[in-house]
């Protein structure tokens, strides 16, 4: 396959756990029980495979997203990429110039000038004397640092210092370019012109791998992610499916430990429980997993010890810890439910979730509306994903249109490379917000 | 940009020199970041320990007669402390030098190499700094008639025996910044060894040549005919001892094979054993 630009070849990473000998005291005391018997060549749960068995290609040119939890093996696998790391089992290829941006400023020396610095760096990124020289002032300005290339980056703001270091490694002009989770920092403006340098690069044939938990910005730059779950990979294909399929692992992971957020048990005076909230789209299958426009229906089974008439339901829903997006009673809708002893089901239908892209979590309150008694009260456990597609930033997803001159605007499809089918374009034209 | 196989490690180092120049060129900047007196310092340096010898050796015991120098001492040991500098700050800078920029090591690749080779590198910018030093002191001794400078064509021996040190202290540099990474005692062992080692090498006293078990012993040790041949080349104007150099040629070239050797071998765990 000589198209492909770099390629994991049933690669496996093996780390030892724990530190092994660092002082040649423990290396003799550990040489003697070696010998001596006592000690095992390599107990199985001293080590750790970060990466088992992963395989994928990256053709020429392109952006590639590599996405996944943390400890899932993500920046193993770029600094085998790198060459920074060697493979136990099987190969990594890799050809043509490589630059990897493990870590901005890596290499910058806090004594040195910005100037000295660029040099430095420059070098260490693999640019000659004279290239660093021609593309100085590039570097400088795309920093926005003019005013302080003389001093020493000791006296930089963090900020400087990550814009000086993106900067040099955004003109390095590699054939392969590793970046890994870099663009966390800087300001929003900073991160917006990031996006657009490596967009620009991948534009002028750079193949670029991009490992970040930034969903969204892995989605505007990459058209093809691969996700990595625990070592091994969990999903190869088109942006879009790998942020969906993430999500959804990730969501499962999250329900299964619900201890993690706000609430803590179940609270109830006896009277009941909740045995699920299911979430069902339009067609009544349930998911976790929706776009902002779908309709929604939220179905609460719960079992009562006794009858309650006029049983209040409430639904909240929150992104995190602190606060509700969305609070729905049925009492303040002046509906009230009269309830049988057993399992009772209630259904919240909405038409649609307009929010932005991001994990969500319902909890169930359950009021006697007649002793206004607290029956039910869960914890924030029951998962909603949505994907908006990367269309929203912010909290909300609203409909939305353009126009120009008074006409309405049209929708252009600018990602041609994409292999999947564009389902359900969501832009609204003409119907207004 | 990534690892090599070994048939291209001279390629690959080649296509590196340029981070090599700015590694050395960093140390360098760094060392003398914030002093006043700067690269003088590269100067300062063996002159102080020079002045200190010859406190000690001329005034505080008088010893001289007894160390049968044949010039004036001061002579002799800035002629030994130059070389002797840049051996033992390149070592000291290489048992360091991969363990100090765990950043590098674990962030970035490039060849490892480049690591201990900008340490001797820079040190070498300070040996040659400290060696025009020397000629001042020449004339100054030869002029004020204690001495009578000899210069000749074996001065030009002067690269060869310049080579054979590199070698000597690149595979060792190699070896003891591996070792280092590995573990952190070799640093600690270092520090006195080199001391002791500086006191058998002929730098600021000669060594004994009786036939002793200590003399046997001494005889082993390569750096003795390299910081000879320095004084022999440049003072006295006679080429060194053939079999001596040939030896600390030898154990040069070996300890650069095998140090490069391991070096190589062990270079791809660095980033995960650092």
């Amino acid at each position: 396959m000589s198209e492909a630009a770099l390629c994991f070849d049933h690669v496996s990473k093996r780390f030892r756990l724990g530190e092994t000998h660092d002082s040649l005291v423990d290396l003799a005391a550990y040489a003697f029980r070696r010998v001596t018997g006592a000690a095992p060549r390599q107990s199985p749960d001293s080590t750790f495979w970060a990466l088992r068995d992963v395989s994928f290609e990256v053709p020429r040119g392109g952006a590639t997203g590599i996405i996944g939890p943390n400890g899932a093996g993500k920046s193993t696998a770029l600094k085998l990429l790198a060459g920074i790391l060697r493979a136990e089992r099987g190969e990594v290829r890799a050809s043509g110039r490589l630059a990897a941006l493990i870590e901005v400023g890596a290499g910058f020396h806090a004594d040195l000038t910005g100037r000295e610095n660029i040099f430095l760096n420059g070098a260490i990124l693999g640019m000659t004397r004279a290239e660093i020289r021609t593309k100085l002032d590039s570097i400088v300005e795309f920093a926005g640092l003019e005013r302080f290339l003389d001093t020493p980056v000791k006296r930089y703001s963090s900020g400087m210092y990550a814009r000086l270091g993106f900067s040099i490694a955004a003109h390095v002009d590699p054939d392969i370019l590793l970046v890994d989770e870099v663009l966390s920092v800087g300001d929003a403006v900073f991160r917006l012109r990031c996006e657009e340098r490596m967009r620009q690069l991948v534009r002028d044939g750079t193949t670029l791998i991009f490992v970040t938990h930034n969903l969204e910005q892995m989605q505007s730059i990459c058209d093809r992610a691969i996700v990595l779950e625990e070592g091994r990979t969990a999903f190869d294909g088109p942006a879009r499916e790998a942020v969906s399929h993430y999500m959804t692992a990730m969501t499962h992971a999250y329900t299964a430990r619900p201890a993690d957020l706000a609430g803590g048990d179940a609270q109830h005076d006896g009277a009941g429980e909740v045995l699920g909230v299911r979430i069902l789209d339009r067609a009544g299958k349930e998911t976790v997993w929706l776009r902002p426009r779908d309709e929604v229906r939220a179905e609460v089974r719960f079992k009562l010890v006794r009858p309650i008439e006029k049983l209040t339901v409430e639904l909240n829903l929150r992104a995190s810890a602190s606060e509700n997006l969305i609070s729905i009673n049925s009492g303040r809708d002046n509906v009230f439910f009269d309830t049988r002893e057993g399992v009772n089901t209630v259904t919240l239908v909405l038409p649609a979730m307009p929010l932005a892209s991001g994990r969500y979590f319902w909890n169930v309150r359950m009021w006697d509306g007649v002793s206004g008694d607290t029956v039910i009260e869960t914890p924030f456990k029951y998962p909603t994903v949505i994907d908006d597609e990367g269309r929203a930033t912010g909290a909300l997803s609203l409909d939305h249109a353009w126009s120009y001159d008074g006409a309405a605007a049209s929708q252009v499809v600018d990602t041609p490379a994409e292999p999947a089918p564009i389902e359900a374009a969501p832009a609204q034209c003409g119907s207004g917000t | 940009m990534r690892a090599a196989t070994t048939a291209n490690i001279p390629l690959e180092l080649l296509r590196y020199r340029e981070l090599l120049f700015s590694l050395t060129w960093r140390n360098i900047r760094v060392r003398y970041k914030q002093s006043l007196l700067g690269i003088s310092w590269a100067v300062l340096l063996p002159l102080s320990l020079m002045l200190v010898f010859t406190f000690v050796f001329t005034r505080a015991i008088d010893g001289v007669g007894a160390l049968k120098v044949n010039m004036p001492y001061a002579l002799y040991a800035y002629c030994g402390l130059v070389p002797w500098t840049f051996f033992a700050a390149s070592l000291n800078g290489c048992v360091n030098s991969l363990v100090s920029n765990r950043n590098l090591v674990t962030k970035v690749y490039f060849p490892r190499e480049v690591f201990p080779l900008s340490c001797v590198g820079s040190a070498f910018v300070d040996f040659c700094v400290a060696m025009t030093v020397l000629g001042g002191l020449m004339v100054y001794f030869h002029s004020a008639g204690q001495w009578s400078a000899n210069l000749s064509a074996t001065l030009l021996f002067l690269p060869v025996v310049l080579v054979v040190q590199i070698t000597l202290t690149v595979g060792l540099g190699m070896m003891l910044a591996m070792a280092n990474l590995f573990y952190r005692d070799v640093r600690q062992v270092f520090s006195v060894a080199i001391q002791l080692w500086m006191f058998v090498s002929a730098v600021v006293v000669p060594v004994p040549r009786d036939g002793s078990a200590l003399a046997t012993i001494i005889g082993f040790n390569p750096l003795v005919p390299i910081i000879s041949a320095y004084r022999t080349c440049i003072l006295e104007g006679t080429l060194p001892e053939a079999g001596g150099f040939l030896y600390a040629t030898a154990v040069a070239v070996v300890s650069l094979i095998g140090g490069w050797f391991c070096f190589r071998k062990a270079s791809h765990r660095f980033a995960e054993c650092i």
